[in-house]
């Protein structure tokens, strides 16, 4: 990997100032537009930045796959980003506009955030260009007389302004995760938090794989208990023995359970203190008790009840119920399905946490009601307001 | 509604009512008629005023009767509560009757004489509020709600008097009016708290702080001295109001408002409040001697000199408005001598000359607007004479009030002003302090008598006798008032040539009788130091006598000098005297020295200062102005530049942040 | 491994591309696309953090973002479409009328380039006069 001479605050300015020009170069206007000018100065500005960043946080060793893909994608948002800016038709703008969302909605894709990568297509692709390009139509997008497509409000001023600006903020990020580094270089033993890392799901695929395997367990018994014949006591005894022993086995991988935080809220001390064969001390549950953790551990911490209680009651269903009653297999298919059901859906926490569009919307319903319906409420007044405004009669026109 | 206390309140409803009513009279279709709400209201208000008059009288019989209204709580702040609360006793139902009569009349005649001006609604509106206010300040009981009233009158009469406001004159002398009434206004308001005091902070009503203030100065004899300086304060207020020296150069000027109103003024409603708070506080006058004294002599001082101003005036309100001056300054004297003589006696008769003085002040006034009218609105008596074929009932009745005013024998001012003189004869037979002043203050009523028999005629010489001459104003068509002018006049006449004979002598003294079963006057009569026996009113026909040739010889001079009528020729020994009087002494110029012109002075001084701070504040304000020449600019209304000034100020101040923060 | 504060980089250049564009660009669509392009960028630093943190707040909160931006989206246009109607001109500097007294207008005068000739829609060369119908031809339904 190539690397500048130049310290990363000069590597900043540099890449702030060759974006400037090449905006510059590029932003329409009667004199002075140099289009393969920008296209260099941008080009190596881009470049510039990508040094930095890789410099900067951390070269991408592997996960190539990642790597690549949010290379593509934050190129693909400032390029197309910057023909936005450049382009003087404002319907072309509009459809590098759309190119800018949806490679956002890929880096939302990979920020683990599919729902909103749907809703962002949705709304900004499907809604708002579309009535931007309806305006656009309307207005006859020519071009006014003052030719306001071919010429822009101080090109050097606002480029220079807005670049200096992301640069502070660039030199900013670059000195808020220094110390974290720093930390991190001190105690190798730290929690990733430092090295901003993002973190691993809230269930392991270790164990995910377990809950898989259990649940496929549970699933064969539902189907066997269906099939069994109500009347042929016998062989419903031997499925509900088979049961029982299933639930012998281990049905939640114990590392789920140990990491449960007390009912409290608070992290319970044990939790940290889990023997350190497990994949859990480094894990980020151990340490964590945000909404998601907590949801994982309290689902975790109940179906190990429930499949207590479910195995005491079969137990004595077996035991007190004197031989000659038929036993009741649909009761026994229910029970299981249902317990596969339980654990599938534990183990679906393992995908990543936004995948999970059920928990957002437990969220946005649970804790955050009232803003949800603020904003559906400006919602409602923005499209009477829109109404209103489009609908009077322009005194002049 | 029959118990006096709601009559009364029945009499200040109706004139309230009227005031209301006519004040939404003013539109085009409504103005014409805008006189009735008030004449029917003073008119019904006259009525039941003298049915209150009537039914107090029996109510007396002889013992002492006062009904006073439920208090009721008007504000309250620490320990001063003021309550709303009336009054009725002879001498209030005495005044209340004389005042709506006399209204009644004057609006009846205003009806007529104010037809076609353009305020003819405000005009009767604010006299609507003016009678009103009078009647309030008479059956007031509480020195606040007295006062509430008597500002009331200040006002309207600041209104009336500046009736025609778009004259300068006029606005001038309703300015004058109301700023030299203040003067003694802040007396007034001072010596209300100093009785408030005197009560011990107990009460602000009139009849309980009366007997309180008694009490108190009859167990602590010392404090006669308070109690004089509250008395008088409350003189300032009445000085003020009734135009008594040195306050008296409002009323001459008084006259720039429409005649009618200087009638109102001068009879009914504004100069007899002072007398009737004098008369009022008697209780308390009684008992301080040395402010009796001060009341009789500025009464004194009054008298003489307004008579002596009205000698030469020309113009024939004016004569008519020193005369008023003068006698008031009568009444005064007679208020004066209060303590050295009966309280019952010497308010009967300030209160007799008070009742009489209305009815013949009016009809003069009114007589002198009847010709005002005909003349086309001139008043200078030496631009018309002649008129008693042009107008012969206006010149009858004028006669009438003329022969009362100067107190031609067995006429209403006969009686009245004879018992003044009794008054002052009797105070200067009493052993006292100020035997000695009220002998004097007798000869100077005896010598007023003198003038204003002669000035009035004087006057009336000049207007209706000699050579016709009609100023070319009044054009050719000079002519006898209509009758709604000239019935009020010949009403006004009988009561001038008759009311005073009516109530006293052929009545057996029924005024005075009737008057003295006033509940205050009896205490004043039992204050200490009073000389309270009741004289028998033994007509005294030696003053009687000299009094009457000495109106008679006033009269007959003024015959002998003016009887051909004007131009009037004045001899060259008597020219100063007739200088001094026309240009009346030049008190009008020593005020204008002594008080205006400084006052000017300081307040060119105060302008002049005013501006130099001014040019100082606005050097300091052109700064932000020339700042904001310099930052106009940018606010050039593009929006873009405005959010790059945004971006670029954000860019600045994070990187101020930025560099400080990771040093 | 790609991390925070790669995501954060990217956001803060996107954002700061969609600034100038807002700041440079008079059309007032390309700049409310710009206003959104800063809003994109914004989405990106909460969703990032959401992930960092771990928890869903920060996706709710993009939610709420994306809500509003709609909402203004929706009043925007509106606004732009009265705008049209009144100046035929979508044009930002031709609203300047809100400046202070006696300030004056700013006024291009750098002249445009001439436009480039618009080329002449192919057009169809007039067909001939219409066959008559033979009698032969059997006629179709």
């Amino acid at each position: 990997m190539p690397t500048l001479p130049l310290s990363a605050a000069g590597q900043i300015a540099l890449a702030a100032g060759l974006a400037a020009a090449a905006v510059y170069l590029l932003l329409p206007k009667p004199r002075m537009r140099s289009v393969a000018g920008g296209i260099a100065a941008a080009v190596a500005a881009l470049a510039v930045f990508s040094l930095w960043l890789v410099q900067a946080f951390g070269r991408p060793s592997h996960d190539a796959v990642g790597t690549a893909l949010f290379a593509l994608f934050s190129t693909g948002a400032l390029g197309f980003g910057t023909v936005l800016v450049a382009q003087r038709n404002p319907a072309r703008g509009a459809i590098a506009f759309s190119f800018v969302i949806l490679s956002t909605c890929g880096l939302f894709l990979l920020l683990a955030a599919p729902f909103l990568m749907a809703a962002t297509v949705i709304i900004y692709a499907g809604a708002i260009i579309v009535t931007f390009l309806f305006v656009l139509m309307l207005s006859h997008a020519g071009g006014g007389p003052s030719g306001e497509n071919d010429r822009t409000r101080e090109p050097l001023l606002g480029s220079l302004a807005g670049f200096a600006f992301v640069g502070l903020v660039l030199f900013t990020l670059y000195h808020a995760a220094a110390p974290a580094a720093a930390a991190d270089a001190d105690d190798p033993s730290a929690p990733v938090v430092g090295k901003a890392a993002l973190p691993a799901p809230v269930v392991t695929p270790d164990e995910r794989a377990k809950l898989l395997e259990a649940a496929g367990r549970f699933e064969a018994l539902a189907e066997r208990a269906k099939a069994l014949d109500p009347a042929d006591n016998q062989a419903a005894r031997e499925a509900a023995r088979a049961w029982l022993t299933d639930y012998e086995r281990e049905v939640i991988p114990p590392s789920l359970l140990s990491s449960v935080t007390e009912p409290g809220g608070t992290p319970s001390p044990k939790a940290a203190s889990v023997p350190p064969g497990g994949s859990l001390p480094r894990r980020m549950t151990a340490y964590r008790h945000d909404g998601q953790a907590d949801a994982a551990k309290a689902r975790a911490s109940e179906l190990y009840r429930d499949a207590k209680k479910r195995f005491n009651a079969a137990e004595d269903a077996i035991g007190l119920r004197p031989p000659g009653t038929p036993l009741d297999t649909a009761l026994f298919a229910r029970e299981a399905h249902d317990t596969r059901g339980d654990i599938r859906l534990l183990a679906g926490m393992a995908d990543l946490p936004a995948r999970n569009v059920g928990n957002l919307g437990l969220l946005l319903y649970a804790d955050h009601l009232l803003a949800v319906e603020l904003a559906g409420t400006l919602l409602l007044v923005a499209t009477i307001g829109a109404v209103a405004i489009a609908g009077k009669k322009g005194a002049h026109s | 509604m029959s118990d006096p206390v709601g009559l009364a309140l029945t009499v200040l409803a109706l004139l309230l009512a009227a005031t209301v009513v006519t004040a939404c009279f003013n539109t085009s279709l409504l103005r014409k008629i805008a006189h009735w709400p008030l004449i029917v209201a003073c008119g019904s208000a006259a009525v039941v005023a003298l049915v209150l008059l009537l039914k107090v009288h029996d109510a007396a019989g002889d013992a002492a009767v006062r009904f006073v209204s439920e208090p009721v709580t008007w504000f309250q702040a620490g320990k001063l509560a003021v309550n709303f609360t009336l009054t009725v006793d002879p001498l209030s139902c005495v005044m209340l009757a004389m005042i709506t009569f006399v209204a009644t009349w004057i609006a009846i005649f205003s009806g007529s004489y104010m037809h076609g001006d353009r305020g003819f609604a405000r005009y009767f509106a604010v006299m609507g509020l003016f009678v009103f206010s009078m009647c309030g300040l008479v059956l007031a009981n509480n020195f606040f709600l007295l006062i509430a009233f008597w500002e009331g009158v200040g006002v309207c009469s600041y209104l009336l008097v500046g009736f025609y406001y778009d004259k300068p004159s006029a606005a001038a002398a309703a300015r004058k009016a109301f700023l030299v009434t203040r003067l003694g206004d802040t007396g007034l308001i001072l010596g209300l708290f100093f009785l408030w005091r005197l009560t011990g902070y107990a009460t602000t009503d009139l009849t309980t702080s009366f007997d309180l203030i008694a009490r108190a100065v009859r167990d602590n004899p010392a404090k006669v001295e308070e109690l004089t300086a509250a008395c008088l304060l409350l003189f300032c207020g009445a000085v003020g109001k009734s135009a008594q020296f040195p306050l008296y150069v409002w009323l001459p000027d008084a006259m720039e408002g429409p005649t009618p109103v200087s009638a109102l003024i001068h009879a009914a409603t504004m100069v007899t409040a002072g007398v009737y708070l004098v008369a009022r506080c008697a209780p308390l006058y009684a008992m301080a001697p040395e402010a009796q004294a001060v009341v009789a002599w500025a009464g004194g001082i009054t008298a003489i000199l307004a008579a002596f101003f009205a000698l030469a005036q020309n113009d024939l309100k004016r004569v008519l408005a020193y005369s008023t001056v003068s006698q008031l300054g009568y009444m005064f004297m007679a208020l004066g001598t209060m303590g050295s003589v009966s309280p019952t006696f010497a308010v009967t008769a300030a209160m007799f000359h008070l009742f009489t003085h209305a009815f013949f002040k009016a009809l003069l006034f009114l007589a002198a607007g009847s010709v005002m009218h005909a003349m086309g609105g001139v008043i200078d008596m030496r631009r018309f004479g002649g008129l008693r074929h042009v107008m012969p009932r206006t010149h009858l009745t004028f006669l009438c009030g003329a022969a009362a005013l100067a107190g031609l024998p067995l006429l209403s001012g006969f009686w009245s002003k004879d018992m003044i003189l009794e008054a002052l004869t009797e105070a200067s037979e009493h052993p006292g302090p100020h035997s000695g002043t009220f002998y004097t203050l007798l000869l100077v009523g005896l010598a007023t008598a003198a003038m204003t028999a002669f000035y009035t005629f004087r006057a009336y010489f000049l207007t209706f006798w000699g050579a016709r001459r009609i100023p070319e104003e009044a054009g050719h068509h000079a002519h006898e008032s209509p009758a709604a002018m000239t019935v009020p006049l010949v009403v006004l006449a009988f009561g001038a040539l008759f009311i005073g004979a009516a109530v006293e002598p052929l009545s057996g003294h029924a005024l005075s009788h009737f008057l003295g079963r006033t509940p205050s006057l009896e205490l004043a009569s039992a204050a200490p130091g009073v000389h309270a026996a009741e004289a028998a009113h033994g007509f005294d026909w030696a003053l009687a006598g000299i009094s009457s040739a000495l109106a008679i010889g006033g009269v007959l001079l003024a015959w002998w000098l003016y009887g051909g009528g004007g131009p009037e020729a004045v001899p060259d020994a008597l020219a100063p005297v007739w200088v001094a009087s026309r240009n009346k002494l030049y008190v009008d110029e020593i005020y204008h020295g002594a008080f205006v012109k400084p006052a000017e002075t300081l307040a060119f001084i105060s302008r002049q200062f005013d501006g130099f701070l001014d040019a100082l504040a606005r050097l300091i304000s052109y700064v932000p102005r020339a700042v904001g020449l310099g930052l106009r600019p940018i606010q050039n209304g593009l929006v873009q530049f405005y959010a790059l000034s945004m971006a670029l100020g954000l860019a600045v101040l994070l990187s101020f942040v930025v560099f400080r923060i990771s040093r | 491994m790609i991390g925070l504060w790669h995501y954060l980089a990217v956001a803060a250049a996107l954002f700061g591309i969609g600034l100038v564009g807002f700041l440079t660009r008079r059309n007032l669509i390309t700049m409310f696309l710009c206003a959104e392009m800063m809003l994109q960028g914004v989405a990106i630093n909460l969703v990032a953090f959401s992930r960092y943190h771990g928890n869903l707040h920060g996706q709710v909160f993009t939610l709420f973002v994306v809500a509003v931006a709609a909402c203004e989206a929706g009043l925007a246009l509106a606004l732009f479409l009265m705008l049209y109607r009144r100046g035929k001109s979508l044009d930002a500097s031709d609203w300047q009328g809100l400046r202070e007294v006696g300030v004056s207008q700013t006024l291009d005068t750098e002249p445009l380039a001439p436009a480039p000739a618009e080329e002449a829609l192919p057009t169809l060369t007039p067909a001939g006069a219409r066959p008559a119908r033979t009698e032969e031809e059997p006629a179709r339904v």
